[in-house]
């Protein structure tokens, strides 16, 4: 009976999943066109831990290419692998990983955007993600997110399990776009089965994003730390039909305390991050998305054109 | 009696023909140990690091084999509005020494200082701040929390600036009071002075007395991002830093 239940969840969820992906290829619910074109880009992870008395400091240096192919009306597929260079977390570090390999596909409902995103994500999950914006004013929107996965280990062995984890987030942002203050606050159903919240002050510069945050789950309790995101230079970019790029930005995370389980989502788009959020700048105007942008992109023109 | 001799040490102090930005060593402004009701531009971002002597140091938590000792301490620092200025900083400690006495590892103390600025500089009045180092715990609940927070202070900061021939004379009055006993030397009024000459506003030079020492400092700001401190505590011990300052908004300040 049991098994019967779960096996219907299963293919209601991708049923109603792949509705929404039909509904979005209708022409009327595209707002914008984003630009068409490959992307190849590279970033680095770097990440360290002050767990033991012996080693103050161990530490992880990770490269991360990857591409980006938005096929244009906002369908995107992208890839990326995270090659460790420098390891000192151990063996569990040790092996090419693949980050990201899904496509996925924004869409605008009248106020309400939803992406969604089917493939492998991060933290080596693969399955189906649904995110959901929902600006009510200027200053306030409501967010959530819901995820159908399972676990999938690339290197050094194939292996994936069934997809039988249901997560979820759902909450509201407050932006005061005075002070380019965003305040953020959710709580949700994370990876590891986990209940908790999370609340964040943001604090968005010209290029630079700083936070504090504070969050709790009913396995390890509090933790707190921050978190700062930059845009990567250059700024000023030509847009080509493929084009070779540093990653969009740096992302760095900072908790207190160490703790396993830390509210945990995987992430499926490898340049996501909190300043940007997870909707396109040309299709979701609000937040930081009012801010002028990072980038100043121009399109290539041809030596007989003239550019309008 | 105790009081009195700090009043009279800050009133010397302010009649001295010398000599506010940064109290380096935490990455929030202020003077060299003392904080100040000065703050640091909109958008300012700070990372550094500051060589602490030990005459610097609480007398528990930096004693390794019944004996204190030198260290050093980094930080990040941010000032993401006018008003307000947070740091974290990790204080390195002495873990284990080999049969040698070689250092083979170190552990840390972390700490975040915060200080918020209700009332601005104007004509007359001066600008008055609040806050305070090693203000929050991870240890709350356990006996740690009576030993740790070794730093832990708040303070109300009193600053005004006078400006005579390009020069700026700042005076600084501050009432701190620490929470640890072992700390209560550098209690109850406290001051300083900062002098920034005409020919070269990014240095100041600056006096302060702690409650408990004097202390006198040089600091500058070199191509905009690079900022140096050093001071000298009674005459003898030395402290220096270093840090790296951005403003994130984009804007230049040449100090």
């Amino acid at each position: 009976m049991f098994h019967r239940q779960s096996s219907l969840r299963h293919s209601s969820i991708i049923m109603v999943f792949f509705a929404l992906l039909f509904l979005s290829s209708q022409p009327k619910a595209i707002s914008q066109d984003s630009s068409p074109g490959l992307d190849f880009f590279s970033g680095v992870n770097f990440s360290f831990r002050d767990m033991n008395f012996y080693t103050q400091y161990e530490y992880l240096l990770q490269v991360t290419p990857g591409f980006k192919w938005n096929m244009g009306h906002h369908w995107q597929l992208t890839g990326q692998a995270i090659i460790p260079v420098i390891n000192r977390y151990g063996d569990d570090y040790k092996y090419v990983q693949v980050n990201a390999l899904n496509i996925s596909k924004e869409l605008r409902i009248k106020s309400l955007y939803l992406k969604a995103t089917a493939g492998v994500f991060s933290e080596k999950r693969y399955g189906l993600d649904l995110k959901a914006f929902l600006p009510l004013c200027d200053w306030f929107a409501l967010e959530g997110r819901a995820g159908y996965v399972g676990v999938v280990v690339i290197n050094p062995v194939w292996w994936y399990g069934s997809m039988n984890t249901f997560v979820w987030t759902a909450g509201g942002d407050i932006y005061l776009q005075q002070w380019n203050t965003q305040f953020r606050g959710i709580i949700g159903k994370y990876l590891f089965r986990d209940f908790g919240f999370e609340v964040e002050a943001m604090r968005h510069f010209n290029h630079t994003t700083v936070s504090i945050y504070g969050q709790w789950n009913d396995i390890q309790g509090f933790d707190a730390g921050f978190r700062f995101v930059v845009a990567l230079p250059p700024y000023h970019r030509t847009h080509r039909k493929v084009n070779f790029r540093p990653a969009s930005n740096y992302r760095m995370s900072y908790a207190i305390m160490y703790h396993h389980v830390t509210n945990d989502f995987y992430r499926t788009d490898p340049e996501e991050n909190e300043r940007d959020g997870w909707f396109s700048r040309d299709l979701l105007h609000w937040g930081s998305h009012t801010m002028q942008p990072d980038f100043i992109i121009t399109e290539k023109t041809k030596k007989n054109e003239t550019p309008e | 009696m105790k009081h009195l001799s700090n009043i009279v040490a800050l009133f010397l102090l302010w009649l001295l023909p010398q000599v506010g930005k940064a109290q380096q060593y935490t990455g929030i402004s202020g003077l060299v140990h003392i904080p100040s009701a000065e703050m640091n531009h909109e958008g300012d971002a700070f990372i550094g690091a500051h060589f602490l002597n030990k005459a610097m140091m609480p007398d528990t938590g930096f004693i390794y084999e019944g004996k204190k000792y030198n260290t050093f301490d980094y930080y990040v620092a941010l000032t993401p509005f006018s008003w307000l200025e947070m740091s974290y900083v990790c204080t390195e400690r002495i873990y284990r020494k080999d049969a040698q006495g070689n250092i083979v590892n170190w552990s840390k103390d972390r700490y975040a200082s915060v200080k918020i600025r209700p009332l601005k500089e104007g004509k007359y009045c001066p600008a008055v701040a609040i806050g305070g180092n090693d203000i929050l715990t991870t240890s709350f609940y356990t006996d740690q929390a009576d030993v740790q927070l070794y730093f832990q202070n708040w303070y109300i900061a009193a600053t005004k600036h006078f400006e005579f021939s390009g020069n700026e004379l700042g005076l600084t009055l501050v009432y701190r009071h620490y929470f640890r006993h072992y700390n209560a030397k550098w209690n109850g009024l406290v001051g300083g002075v900062s002098f920034r000459p005409a020919f070269f506003p990014q240095a100041r030079l600056m006096a302060e007395y702690t409650g408990n020492d004097f202390l006198l400092g040089l600091d500058m700001l070199l191509w905009q991002h690079l900022r140096l401190q050093a001071s000298v505590k009674d005459f003898k011990y030395v402290n220096a830093g270093v840090c790296l300052q951005f403003n994130l908004l984009g804007k230049r300040y040449s100090y």
